[in-house]
């Protein structure tokens, strides 16, 4: 067989021929710089025709989130040639009238749910034709840095009335109804991406505070050095195979408001601004009116949904008897706790333990139902729904609709890669809450915590933003109804040649507040990266509110023609491409001649790594191919209502995981008995999730008491208890105000501060005010958590009083 | 499929308006097999009237929940798609500048032992032969 095969481990071949497998796409490259407030990108894509035919390559891929595709330039042997943005349907016609004639035409068009198809046609044999695509994308800000995250290969999502098949072995196919997707052609899902085409990235960030650390959950990562506030990261390996997205995420020293400030193209002054939650105040102390959504769909089987459940219990753990909570677990169908929202005390929590433990992972993904029945349990009062997903679905127009209707709040927690980071976010925003995403790497029940505790209770609320000093100045688009911990608020906008005035931030409750901002600040260069960007958003938010023109009603028709011409408009002033709005270009070449009809190809992606194959695609034994070694499915409503899960449910043996429902009479040294000598979860358990600190704090959140202090026999025991479970979470990092289980340390504060503790003696209630003091003064035991929780309570006690009043 | 009469071929693009069906689509299907090529290649290329019907037949399927790849198989009349064999992992071995040894990755564990031993053995043989073949250059 003439294959190298000493030089790499597996390689793609014909089967028939034995030859390898010539790719139609063979590099996919990202380049680019990402700002504070979002992306500016360049997508190499280089494609080589093997063929002895006019080749026509389609690549399909999902928009990052907040994103926009700007243009494309085309380069080849002779020429280079630059996109033109058009009209959708008089773009592909000019890309047919190219290909008719024999030239090389190349077109970009986005689809629903922020699909876009690539398609290079009339690549000639042997030819080698680069496209470079400009993208704008948003980046998921937090108070201090972000995180970014771009698609390098495209999750399967789910739509009731998606058709799939196992193609082969190990190679999936969906394809969508015709009437919502058009012509949208989606790719081959290959199980092992391996020789598939290669991808990597080389990028810049400029931040505007100092960076502390750029890390990747998700990619080996070389770092070089800029100044303070600037790095340069770049894949490790020379290349990687497209099989999970690429996450980055960078830390900075300081947290405080930042605007840069440049001149657009237009001539106008653009402004961009990152105000972190913290500039807006404290969070109030008002009742939480919360349902969790939790995602039981097949694809969560497993770790995740473990996890899941695990964070909805220390999530309930926070709640008081005056907060109300629902809880909703969907998959093809929703079921709901109870028929309506529950007070937050121990025998609802108690209630909602045993709820939880019942849920298994299986079916679908119906997400609108599950936010309709959510909308459903908060009734009339306003109140806040946390999504937990970590599926994709598509026609998420529709559901963005409904949860606009439904006038709640939702926050949404995206786990792994099927998880829509375009779609959670447009989601959260447009019903006023906060998106976050964590990657499979990382643990799901502490974001789920740490996210909780920001949601339920706004620092501000009623925001209004204007520009005073300036003359015609605009901020868009409009800013957030609400502010939440850790999520900045980020605004857009212009003034006029030489404004520079003062942006003001007013908002009305819970107390009314101003924040004045001068727009002063020296001209950053980056004046057309902040108006694209804002435009990217613009559109964004547009494109997610139109569901095209066939809608059934005369009514909506309308509405739609008229949504459908804003985000044309917004297409043409900004230079952005949307659904209404193409990027073609059709290269004359010499010696093009019309002919023969090109062969069409799809470029094949890989499978998210973290994504069960299995959960999308399956293999029948009804095969309608009788004879052959494998055949196709029958139609299949994805995903299959019973799955064959291949992750172990591991945490099901975790004694934590049933820690929520009891009531524990020792925290200390019966505690960690339980974890060293209780059940054998080292012998079940692979390395990445050992029992780590994290694991003993999910369950002593989950034990606090409506009150806010663990539970106990007298008062004695409990305020033993409260102060020990609170040395645990400061030894951890965690205070009132950082860390996941800052609302725990607030509400195990609170319960110890304000209680009355009739049967303590004088020197008892000296002991525990002489401790507060010190821990309000910032102080934190130098133990190990281990260590303190191997000790008994007055044991730990007694150490602690040590400290607080030495000798 | 029937033939067609030289008045009733049409363009791709009046194909396509006829079928309401992409051209870029019809292309796609043309790659997939799920449609003969065109009548006459070249500048001219036409398409028949039996292009049109097996679009309409491609589309009456699709609406009943079959993928294109269901399709292919039903309207290639019960013919059974060329079939890829059953795919198999094999470890790779280079032992040698010149010699590799690749061994069925699914061998029962006490098998794969023996094998490895042997090319342990294998590969200290012909190292050992060719550092004497570099002294002896030297």
């Amino acid at each position: 067989m003439p294959v190298d095969t000493t030089t790499c481990g597996f390689m793609a071949l014909r089967a028939e021929s034995g030859k390898p497998i010539q790719l139609a796409m063979q590099q996919l490259w990202l380049q680019g710089r990402i700002l504070p407030f979002g992306a500016r990108l360049i997508v190499r894509h280089v494609f080589r025709s093997g063929e002895t035919q006019p080749l026509e390559v389609i690549y399909a891929f999902a928009m990052p989130r907040d994103a926009a595709l700007r243009q494309f330039v085309i380069t080849g042997e002779g020429f280079r040639v630059r996109s033109r943005l058009k009209p959708t349907e008089e773009a592909a016609k000019e890309y047919e009238a190219g290909i008719q004639e024999g030239h090389l035409a190349t077109l970009v068009r986005q689809y629903g749910d922020g699909m876009v198809n690539l398609t290079v046609g009339n690549i000639r044999p042997n030819e080698t034709v680069v496209v470079l695509l400009e993208v704008l994308t948003g980046v998921e800000a937090h108070d201090a840095g972000l995180r970014f995250r771009f698609p390098f290969t495209l999750a399967p999502s789910y739509h009731r009335g998606a058709r799939t098949v196992e193609f082969e072995p190990g190679v999936g196919e969906i394809e969508l109804p015709e009437e919502e997707f058009d012509d949208l052609i989606l790719p081959r899902y290959h199980q092992d991406a391996t020789g598939l085409h290669e991808v990597g990235f080389s990028l810049s960030i400029t931040m505007a505070q100092p960076i502390a650390e750029v890390s990747s959950p998700s990619h080996a990562l070389r770092v070089k050095m800029g100044d303070d506030q600037c790095r340069r990261v770049m894949l490790s390996p020379a290349r990687e195979v497209p099989d999970r997205d690429l996450v980055l995420d960078v830390a900075t020293r300081e947290s405080k408001p930042c605007i840069l400030v440049g001149a657009g193209k237009d001539g106008r002054r653009r402004f961009a601004a990152l105000v972190p939650s913290r500039a807006f105040g404290e969070t109030s102390a008002a009742p939480r009116h919360v349902v969790f959504v939790l995602d039981r769909s097949g694809s969560m089987c497993g770790i995740p949904i473990e996890q899941a459940k695990k964070a909805l219990a220390a999530c309930l753990g926070v709640l008081a008897a005056d907060d109300e909570f629902g809880i909703v677990a969907f998959d093809n169908r929703a079921e709901t706790f109870g028929s309506g929202v529950h007070k937050g005390d121990r025998r609802s929590r108690d209630e909602a333990g045993k709820f939880l433990a019942a849920i298994e992972a299986r079916g679908g993904t119906e997400l609108a139902q599950a936010v309709a029945a959510a909308v459903k349990l908060l009734g009339h009062s306003a109140g806040d729904i946390l999504v937990i997903t970590d599926g994709q679905v598509s026609g998420t127009e529709q559901i963005l609709g409904g949860a606009r209707a439904g006038g709640a709040r939702l926050h949404c927690l995206g786990i792994g890669s099927a998880s829509q980071d375009r779609f959670l976010t447009l989601l959260a925003r447009q019903t006023g809450g906060v998106c976050r995403f964590v990657t499979p790497r990382e643990r799901v029940d502490l974001a789920a915590v740490d996210l909780f505790a920001s949601i339920g209770r706004p620092i501000a609320s009623e925001l209004e933003a204007h520009i005073e000093g300036a003359e015609g100045g605009h901020i868009t688009p409009d800013p957030p109804s609400a502010v939440f911990v850790g999520a900045p608020v980020i605004l857009f906008g212009d003034t006029g040649q030489n404004g520079q005035g003062q942006l003001i931030i007013k908002w009305a409750k819970p107390q009314s507040g101003r924040l004045e901002l001068p727009l002063d600040a020296p001209d950053s260069g980056l004046g057309e990266t902040l108006r694209l960007l804002q435009g990217s958003r613009l559109i964004t938010d547009s494109d997610s509110r139109y569901l095209g023109e066939t809608v059934e009603r005369a009514l909506d028709r309308h509405e739609q023609k008229r949504l459908g011409d804003r985000l044309q408009a917004l297409s043409e002033a900004y230079g952005l491409a949307s659904r209404r709005m193409s990027l073609v270009a059709v290269v004359e070449r010499a010696g093009d001649q019309p002919g023969d009809i090109a062969k069409t190809t799809v470029v094949p992606v890989g499978m998210p790594q973290d994504v069960l194959f299995g959960a999308y695609f399956r293999r029948s034994s009804g095969s309608p191919n009788a004879t052959g070694a494998f055949g196709f499915a029958p139609p299949m409503v994805m995903p299959s209502p019973s799955l064959p899960c291949d992750r172990t449910p591991r945490s099901a043996s975790y004694p934590i995981a049933h820690a929520a429902a009891s009531t524990v009479s020792r925290i200390s040294s019966s505690m960690r008995k339980r974890f060293r000598h209780g059940k054998p979860v080292e012998a079940e358990k692979p390395l990445e999730t050992a029992l780590g600190p994290e694991d003993l704090l999910l369950d002593l959140a989950q034990q606090l008491e409506p009150d806010g202090g663990m539970p106990g026999k007298n008062d004695f025991e409990r305020v033993v208890r409260s102060l020990v479970a609170l040395l645990a979470f400061l030894i951890e990092g965690h205070t009132t105000t950082a860390g996941a289980f800052r609302t725990h340390v607030q509400r195990l504060m609170h319960f110890l501060e304000t209680s009355a503790f009739g049967s303590l003696n004088t020197q008892q209630r000296r002991s525990l005010n002489d401790a507060l003091e010190w821990i309000k003064k910032g102080n934190a035991p130098p133990w190990k958590l281990d260590d303190l929780l191997a000790w008994e309570e007055t044991e730990a006690l007694d150490r602690l009083m040590r400290l607080v009043t030495p000798p | 499929m029937a033939k067609d009469a030289p008045n009733e071929r049409q363009t791709l693009a009046e194909l396509a308006e006829a079928s309401g069906v992409a051209v870029r689509t019809i292309r796609y299907y043309i790659a997939r097999g799920l449609l003969p090529p065109p009548l006459v290649g070249g500048r001219g290329a036409c398409y028949g009237g039996a292009h049109l019907e097996r679009l309409a037949s491609i589309q009456a399927l699709q609406s009943q929940g079959l993928t294109l790849a269901q399709i292919a198989w039903r309207l290639g009349e019960g013919q059974p798609e060329p079939q890829l064999p059953q795919p198999s992992a094999w470890w790779n071995y280079p032992i040698a500048r010149d010699v590799v040894v690749l061994v069925r990755s699914d061998a029962a564990p006490w098998r794969l032992k023996r094998v490895r031993s042997l090319i342990v053995q294998m590969a200290a043989q012909l190292g050992s032969e060719e550092n004497k073949e570099e002294s002896d250059a030297r």
